[in-house]
């Protein structure tokens, strides 16, 4: 998944992003709320984490605008506050969830599991399309009982492709999606990851789902049921 | 608790100035009584020596011979005396009753001369006075005054002249109604600059102690963060060294630690919440009998594990208290984890819930080691802990007794324990019920 984790400690911050980047996901970690609220309108998340207190802008101003843009992705809340006032008070600014610091590192994975899946797709702790299975949580691909592990950045980009089938997406949109923000990339990084990625696929009997669409981006396209 | 401080200010304030206030009007109307009863007595004193004066003596055929026509009341020509008198009388030297005017008297002359204050019973007693209105009936206070009269070495008889004090009492009631009032103006006066000065002086502990308050509240909050990262860092460290065995435990300590710590930041943060007092929006009924068996479920097992009988008390019918449940819970929790910590193997534990008139009870009674008279007094202060509890509750913090007081406290309920060494203790939390509803 496509995370942003606001959280203006950096001892924090950095612990968060290690085990979010570990279970898979793509995490764009910042420390401040305006940041933040630039990074909301530039990009798409499937999940934001925040921290209630930040500098300028407050994680529940950001939960808010973020919802008032009409934006669904799921938000999990964090916050030192633990009064049932301060809970509410959150969820009503629209966050999905609360967890109260200090944070442990496996209720804090069940809850951004738990928001995860959330998304139509998932069934479980994995996503499929047709006969394809994603696992979220071992980072492999399974089709027809063949299983591929994945490097992240190929999970991170079959986990896109995944939950955005049939859908032609360009390399700026995978750009945004597989890399942090910020991140300085080569020029032919796309092509280099989606070659990696076609020979996992390989392995299970499914390379020729992912399609090039010259000139505009690659394509997840399951083939027809007579195919299978 | 401020109030109850301000008031006990306020009342002894009231107190010590009313007492002081008390003995300075009782002096001053004694000294006036005093003073009055002075006057009278020289102005009686005055009177008798002129009607002393007055007597003519004379010796015809070799008997003394007394004439009391010239002494003013007593003889026949008479002349007024200017005030009232209550009666003239006049004795001979043998104390015989020659001659009086007013009221007779009513026994033999005692012969103690001076100035003595009776009290004439008499319904014809009509003294000689404009003020008739006066009750005959009613008794008279007089002053009277007994002078021994003499004529060169020879006693001659004694006057007896006695003059009403009703003008003096009648004077001193009013005296001492005035004073009385004003008294209690005063006190009523004292009462309020007490209660205000009690104000005033409370206010400075107020402050400190709410800045105390505040201070637990915000440190306790501040440190969330750092254990927080604390904690986080310490468990990816955890994941991230899968294959270094050898730094595990090092990591595994840090993140007991800092649960631990944790834990002492929430019951700190609990304290300084909820000192004083809940307000009425926090309270919603609970029914007690659900939340002491929810509590009581959740300990089953531990008590199980340390193979303790635990034997639950929960009557059929519902009892209803106004509270914060999570609270209430709490303190009942803090209860069972004691009783778990401080009872052996093969030992038993009580949990009851009782419903009185007016309250409701739950007990938590335990078989266990007991707490020595010495701690018992002290096992409600913050981070009070038993030489036993440092040995056995290697975790707590001693606050967890703290908890369950301030809990019961601001429910407006008590707690109380009884314990006898090595025999067991019982705990008791009273809460009051508002409403109670039959089953």
């Amino acid at each position: 998944m496509k995370v942003l984790l606001v959280e203006d400690d950096r001892r924090q911050l950095m612990p968060l992003q290690t085990v979010l980047c570990q279970a898979g996901h793509t995490v764009d970690g910042v420390s401040d709320g305006e940041t933040a609220q630039w990074l909301l309108s530039e990009r798409d998340y499937d999940l934001l984490i925040l921290d209630w207190m930040l500098p300028h802008v407050s994680g529940v101003q950001l939960c808010e605008h973020y919802r008032a843009s009409g934006k669904t992705a799921p938000v999990l809340m964090i916050t030192a506050k633990d009064t049932t006032l301060d809970k509410v008070t959150g969820l009503d600014a629209g966050a999905d969830d609360y967890i109260v610091k200090p944070i442990d590192i496996v209720e804090f994975m069940a809850r951004v599991r738990a928001l995860g899946r959330r998304s139509p797709i998932c069934q479980g702790d994995s996503l499929s399309l047709h006969n394809l299975y994603l696992h979220l949580d071992m980072l492999t691909v399974e089709r027809q009982g063949k299983v591929s592990p994945l490097s992240s950045r190929e999970f991170q980009l079959l986990e896109y492709f995944m939950r955005h089938p049939q859908q032609v997406l360009t390399r700026d949109q995978i750009e945004q999606a597989v890399w942090e923000w910020g991140s300085e990339i080569e020029s032919n990084a796309i092509t280099v990851l989606v070659r990696k990625l076609r020979k996992r696929l390989q392995v299970v009997g499914a390379a020729a789902w992912v399609e090039t669409i010259y000139g505009m981006g690659y394509r997840l396209s399951p083939p027809d049921k007579t195919d299978i | 608790m401020f109030n109850r401080s301000r008031r006990n200010l306020a009342c002894w304030f009231t107190l010590s100035m009313g007492s002081i206030l008390v003995l300075f009007a009782v002096t001053t109307y004694y000294l006036r009584a005093e003073d009055k009863l002075e006057a009278t007595d020289r102005l009686l004193y005055r009177k008798t020596r002129l009607m002393a004066a007055s007597v003519e003596y004379e010796l015809s055929e070799g008997k003394p011979q007394v004439d009391l026509e010239r002494v003013p009341v007593l003889g026949s020509g008479t002349l007024p005396l200017g005030t009232e008198l209550a009666y003239v009388r006049w004795y001979s030297s043998r104390a015989q009753l020659k001659r009086f005017f007013g009221e007779p008297p009513s026994q033999p002359l005692e012969i103690s001369s001076g100035f003595r204050t009776v009290r004439s019973s008499d319904r014809s007693s009509e003294p000689l006075s404009d003020n008739t209105a006066r009750n005959n009936a009613e008794k008279v206070w007089l002053r009277q005054l007994t002078l021994p009269v003499q004529e060169g070495n020879e006693l001659i008889g004694y006057l007896q002249v006695a003059t009403p004090l009703s003008d003096i009492r009648a004077d001193l009631r009013q005296f001492q109604l005035a004073l009385t009032l004003t008294m209690l103006v005063t006190l009523v006066l004292i009462g309020l600059t007490g209660w205000y000065l009690g104000g005033v002086a409370m206010q400075p502990i107020k402050q400190t102690y709410n800045q105390l308050q505040r201070f637990t509240a915000d440190a306790s909050h501040e440190l969330r963060s750092p254990l927080s990262a604390s904690l986080t860092n310490a468990q990816v460290a955890l994941m991230l060294a899968a294959e270094c065995p050898q730094i595990q435990p090092s990591l595994q300590n840090i993140i007991d630690s800092t649960q631990s710590m944790n834990v002492l930041v929430n019951n700190l943060l609990m304290l300084a919440r909820y000192k004083g007092g809940l307000t009425p929006d926090l309270l919603k009924p609970v029914n007690l009998n659900l939340l002491v068996s929810e509590s009581a479920a959740s300990y089953q097992a531990q008590f199980d594990a340390q193979k303790i009988r635990f034997i639950i008390c929960i009557p059929e019918q519902s009892i209803e208290v106004q509270a914060d449940s999570d609270l209430l819970k709490q303190a009942v929790d803090n209860l069972l984890s004691n009783a778990c910590k401080y009872t052996e193997e093969g030992e038993t534990v009580w949990l009851r819930l009782g419903a009185y008139a007016n309250w409701a009870t739950v007990q938590v009674v335990d078989m266990g080691m007991g707490i020595s008279k010495k701690d018992l007094i002290h096992i409600f202060d913050r981070f009070y802990r038993t030489d036993t509890g440092r040995v056995r509750g290697g975790d707590g913090f001693g606050l967890g007794l703290s908890i369950v007081e301030q809990v019961v406290e601001a429910h407006g309920g008590r707690v109380w324990a009884t314990s006898v060494e090595h025999k067991g203790s019982t705990f008791q939390i009273e809460l009051p019920i508002r409403s109670r509803l039959q089953s």
